[in-house]
């Protein structure tokens, strides 16, 4: 158990890397403009995480799986471990970058390193949803924007009031926008210790029954609450901040409409709904919450005539979005190799 | 937490009314001061202008009390963060119109300028632009919480009739220069007249900055 646990710590590592980094996307518009005290935010949002990723996070773990099934304990720790570093360093260049992007680098590596045939219509389907994630986040944020904008000019609501309104909805979607975070990130966070997972399960009073795997997604979700209290500020300041000036209510519509696509993106029942209806489904993805942030800052800014945003900072996030999954990848590749030849530990349990 | 929430409802809902309270006042002082600048030139120092005086006073007084009340509350609820240093300012900018407006009452009563009839008037025509302007800014200055479209036709009139007004203290100060009048008697009714037409003018910068704070507030 002792040996899990310490190759564990690389998946531990990477659940901090999710709240310092991530975490700051659902409530870090909300602390920047002053509108909820960091202190309050990062409990709320923590409390959320965790509930998402143990009722919800094994969604979006079997798309992860298809693309690699990351199948030894000491792979899994290089992997993760791999991706943490890859986040950390694009952190402190001050750059948000996706997690979720991180660990497809990782585990393509995994799948390079070890001979797997990576799984192409699985991965086209990933790097699809991380296009597709920032645009829906902006289609959504100018919907709502609009419909807002416009609520606001027939009610004429006194200043106050709408004080008020942003604050509680801002509390409200804190909440929602942790549950997503939780249910969508979490599996980038344990998914490669799923396979390997020695947790056994256990009760909770006559109520309800945490499995195993739900409670490797618990420790990650504490795992994200330390990344979140100890972290998270300096990633607040980045998207905040700098990238567009705006009022407490468009900071509200953002992490609305980033929670919004987290949750359109690791919801099964969604999925089946839309097919149902023989309608474009969205696969159960980990999609990267800075992109929805950052997608629906950009909406809005478009939406206002395109003036407020600085393009120079959106596309230095950008291209973080690119070079995280290729540091990960290359990080990987470079640690397995290390893992096998240098620790004698074993990657790979496929017979060849 | 029930209790607490329904507190600070109530405490925002207290807030609202002194805010609106506030703008009233302005309004109130319009009207009091036209009432007050018409008694003196039909009756000088009278009971009546010492009883309109006081009246003016009182509103001043008043109005303080609010504007205090105002800018602790925002601090205490922690309300409005982006914008409490703007709503600050623009209620010390509406409480120094209200100043002005009872400084000028009380330099007529006080120094009690003897006004020819010939210029009565000009004198009341330019009583009431600046009025008006002072009452359409605390319109535009009340729409600024609530409605920025009807701010910015406020803001128009506004700054319509603080040209009215320049063009009018212009007009009348040009007559008093050229009339036989003694020098220190033409000197003090152009004091006067400044100072009258300086109303519209700090309503006006009011205005200026209302509409650079409303900039920041649109979503």
């Amino acid at each position: 158990m002792l040996t899990y646990i310490f190759f564990l710590s690389s998946g531990l590592f990477l659940g901090w890397s999710l709240g310092a980094n991530d975490a700051s996307n659902i409530f870090g518009t909300a602390v920047g403009t002053k509108m909820l005290r960091f202190s309050f935010a990062a409990a709320i949002a923590s409390l959320f995480i965790v509930l998402g990723s143990v009722i919800s996070g094994q969604n979006t773990a079997d798309t992860l799986n298809a693309l690699g099934g990351v199948n030894t304990l000491p792979a899994g720790f290089a992997v993760s471990l791999s991706s943490a570093l890859a986040v950390l360093l694009m952190l402190k260049s001050g750059i948000s970058v996706s997690i979720s992007q991180a660990i497809v680098g990782g585990i393509v590596g995994w799948n390079v390193y070890t001979g797997h045939q990576t799984d192409m219509e699985t991965l086209v389907h990933i790097c699809a949803s991380w296009f597709f994630c920032p645009v829906i986040a902006a289609v959504i944020a100018v919907t709502i924007y609009c419909a807002v904008k416009k609520i606001l000019h027939h009610s004429k609501l006194h200043i106050l009031w709408q004080d008020w309104i942003v604050r509680v909805g801002m509390i409200l979607t804190t909440a929602l926008g942790g549950y997503a975070l939780g249910a969508n990130n979490m599996a980038n966070v344990v998914g490669v210790f799923i396979d390997s997972c020695q947790f056994t399960s256990f009760q909770i009073g006559n109520l309800y029954t945490i499995s195993g795997v739900q409670v490797l997604f618990l420790l990650g979700g504490i795992a994200a609450c330390i990344g979140v209290f100890t972290y998270s500020q300096r990633a607040i300041k980045n998207v905040g901040k700098n990238l567009l000036s705006f009022s407490p209510m468009v900071a509200w519509i953002v992490i609305l409409s980033q929670s919004i696509v987290l949750i359109m993106f690791s919801s099964v029942k969604l999925e089946q709904l839309l097919q149902a209806l023989n309608l474009p489904s969205l696969p159960a993805v980990p999609v990267s919450s800075t992109q929805a942030v950052i997608g629906a800052i950009v909406g809005i800014g478009v939406a206002k005539g395109g003036k407020g945003i600085k393009w120079g900072l959106v596309l230095k996030l950008m291209s973080g979005w690119v070079a995280s999954p290729l540091i990960a990848f290359l990080l990987s590749y470079i640690s397995l190799s290390f893992m096998e030849n240098v620790f004698r530990q074993t990657v790979d349990l496929t017979i060849k | 937490m029930f209790n607490v929430k329904v507190s600070l409802f109530a405490r925002t809902r207290e807030l609202e009314h002194s805010i609106d309270k506030l703008h009233d006042k302005i309004i109130e002082m319009t009207m009091v001061f036209k009432n007050a600048i018409d008694i003196y030139l039909q009756e000088r120092r009278s009971e009546n202008y010492r009883e309109t005086s006081k009246k003016i006073k009182m509103i001043e007084h008043d109005s303080d009390v609010l504007r205090r009340e105002i800018e602790s509350r925002l601090y205490e609820q922690n309300l409005i963060p982006d914008m409490r240093g703007n709503i600050l300012q623009l209620v010390e900018n509406l409480d120094r119109v209200i100043n002005l407006f009872d400084e000028v009452a009380h330099k007529f009563y006080i120094e009690q300028p003897d006004i020819p009839e010939i210029y009565h008037g000009e004198l009341k025509t330019l009583v009431k632009q600046v009025a008006d302007c002072a009452e359409n800014m605390a319109i535009a200055s009340r729409a600024f919480f609530r409605d920025l479209v009807t701010l910015r036709d406020y803001s128009k009139k506004v700054y319509l009739l603080e040209h009215q007004s320049d063009k009018t203290s212009a007009k009348l100060r040009k007559a008093v220069f050229d009339s036989d009048l003694e020098l220190a008697r033409k000197i003090q009714i152009n004091t006067f007249v400044e100072e009258v037409a300086d109303v519209a003018d700090l309503a006006e910068d009011c205005i200026d900055a209302l509409l650079i704070f409303a900039i920041k507030r649109e979503i």
